[in-house]
């Protein structure tokens, strides 16, 4: 019964100068980790700060002001963009053209990947086709959908949908055949169905997989959006900085990139703290901000 | 059906595998020749030989995981066809999901079977007491050390009460220690009751010390070479083996007719 001593002593509470010492470190530990991460929080934000006041000072002296704007323009030309000419009115469209675009590409690109993945033929015969499609640069087929889909809200869709479709798609497929064999097979043999596989054994083998190509995705669907707009169109962010490019108003171009960054920060947001969450059993401790 | 009844019988079966060769080219090769083998229900069983004889691969026909190309392997006096889901599979690497909690790894055969929730939470609660992991339920298994991930694996086969218990090599990657200590649970969780074990090692040691009924293979193309009753009596002391009586001689007949085959297999090699 040594067996049973040793865990159960591993389990158990430790006493006397052992437990003192015990609580000793872990406060120590808790201590520092508080520290560091205050630390890294004031970085971050010193850096930002350090960047814009460089940037600031730069304008004007040894850059031309022109070309670059500066910061307190910048914030000026947001703040103009945000009350007269209704920002969040042309947010709206571009974040809706980017999420549908997402979701649709995404929900595409998982389903297929499943159906590819566990039909082995299928697989073989269009794998080429795929890597063929995936290597088309996928902005270029933006005027096309264009054409197709016409001017609205439905070909910007179509375009973000497309850069995220891919990459989802093959990522997939790449993450259900790293399912390892012998867990498969020792499913089987406990009894598990075509279904509890899938469910239960293939799907989260490919998470980790799946998490990436959605992180990576998130801001391909923005840049999906932003070049449909850029190309035709009468509403979003890409037809206000393309607007303000016109007129040669370079801050209102940065106004307008810094908008779309805020958001594309909120949804890499969103989707890092779901994939830490699906992810929370990877011994390397989940998904890394790639934002 | 009485406790010698033949649980699982290995006819005449021959196995061809096809593989890349060295030169690249696809080549068959005669995994198995002639192998016969009849394991009685409740025996312990356990199968050594030379690397690559085809002991594994008689364990995956007998979980139907593999097909004879010749000859068939009978479960329970019925040809096995498609997976064998009346035996449990303990393979060296432990097969956890890392991605679902001790208690819920032993509890996935249950699942599958579909056994309601609260018997299997009872069922997991009492088999985790069994192996002393009590208190690790909610850990995921890359916060396991080895020897409890292998007995988390023990259990959750043993949960679902297979009739037959497929070892392959299960304690090869422990530490010495674990080894033995685990040894002798599974004596004690196995001592009692009907079941049949099936156990592929290439310690010899372990062998004696685990098994009623010892196969000794032969060199690939694997067939049984010899066939032994282990002499010691049970209950086993696995700490002490080595102070058996009767263990030396018996380690060094068996030792000698596995050497015999090792040494054609170099002398093949060079």
């Amino acid at each position: 019964m040594a067996a049973l001593e040793i865990t159960e002593r591993m389990a158990g509470e430790p006493a006397g100068r052992g437990a003192e010492l015990l609580a000793q470190v872990e406060t120590q530990e808790r201590l520092r980790q508080q520290v560091d991460q205050r630390r890294t929080t004031l970085g971050r934000i010193a850096f930002g700060i350090a960047l814009l006041l460089t940037w600031e000072v730069m304008s004007g002296t040894i850059l031309d002001q022109f070309f670059v704007s500066k910061p307190s323009h910048i914030a000026a030309a947001l703040w103009a963009m945000l009350t007269k000419e209704a920002l969040l009115y042309h947010l709206q469209f571009t974040i809706v053209e980017a999420l549908s675009g997402y979701v649709i590409g995404a929900s595409a690109g998982l389903v297929l990947g499943f159906l590819l993945a566990r039909l082995d033929l299928v697989y073989r015969i269009i794998e080429p086709y795929v890597v063929a499609f995936y290597g088309i640069p996928r902005i270029a087929l933006a005027p096309l959908f264009i054409l197709w889909f016409g001017i609205g809200i439905t070909s910007k869709i179509a375009v973000a949908a497309i850069m995220v479709f891919f990459i989802v798609l093959i990522n997939t497929i790449a993450g259900i055949r790293s399912a390892p064999t012998q867990l498969l097979q020792v499913a089987r043999v406990m009894g598990a169905s075509e279904w509890d596989l899938v469910r239960k054994v293939v799907f989260p083998a490919a998470t980790p997989f799946i998490i990436a190509a959605l992180q990576i995705t998130v801001p391909q669907a923005m840049i999906g959006a932003i070049v449909g707009e850029f190309i035709s169109s009468n509403r979003g962010v890409g037809h206000l900085i393309s607007r303000a490019a016109g007129f040669l108003d370079t801050p209102g171009l940065f106004a307008g990139i810094f908008a779309l960054l805020v958001v594309v920060l909120l949804m890499n947001y969103a989707i890092t703290r779901l994939g830490s969450y699906l992810m929370r059993w990877n011994p390397k401790g989940g998904v890394r901000d790639i934002a | 059906m009485s406790t010698d009844a033949a649980v699982i019988e290995v006819r005449d079966v021959f196995k061809v595998f096809v593989a890349r060769g060295d030169d690249h080219q696809r080549r068959a090769f005669l995994a198995l020749h002639d192998v016969n083998l009849t394991i009685g229900r409740g025996r312990f069983m356990s199968l050594v030989g030379p690397s690559g004889c085809g002991k594994s691969t008689v364990l995956n026909m007998i979980a139907g995981l593999v097909q004879p190309t010749e000859g068939e392997v009978r479960y329970g006096g019925t040809a096995v066809a498609g997976v064998n889901t009346d035996v449990g599979y303990i393979t060296q690497d432990d097969n956890l999901l890392p991605w679902r909690t001790l208690r819920e790894n032993v509890e996935v055969a249950l699942e599958f079977r579909g056994v309601p929730a609260r018997q299997r939470r009872e069922q997991a609660a009492r088999y985790i007491a069994m192996v002393g992991l009590r208190g690790f339920e909610h850990h995921y298994p890359h916060e396991l050390s080895g020897g409890m991930r292998k007995r988390t694996a023990l259990v959750r086969t043993l949960i679902y009460e297979p009739s037959v218990v497929l070892m392959d090599e299960p304690f090869g990657p422990l530490d010495a220690q674990t080894r033995v200590i685990l040894q002798d649970e599974l004596l004690r969780l196995w001592t009692g009751t009907d079941r049949t074990i099936v156990f592929v090692t290439h310690d010899l040691v372990e062998a004696i010390a685990l098994s009623d009924e010892i196969a000794l293979f032969s060199r690939a193309p694997g067939t049984i070479k010899q066939r032994y009753q282990v002499p010691l009596p049970r209950p086993r002391d696995v700490f002490h083996i080595h102070a058996d009586p009767q263990f030396p001689a018996f380690y060094n007949r068996l030792w000698n007719d596995l050497r015999e085959e090792i040494a054609a297999v170099q002398l093949e090699a060079t």
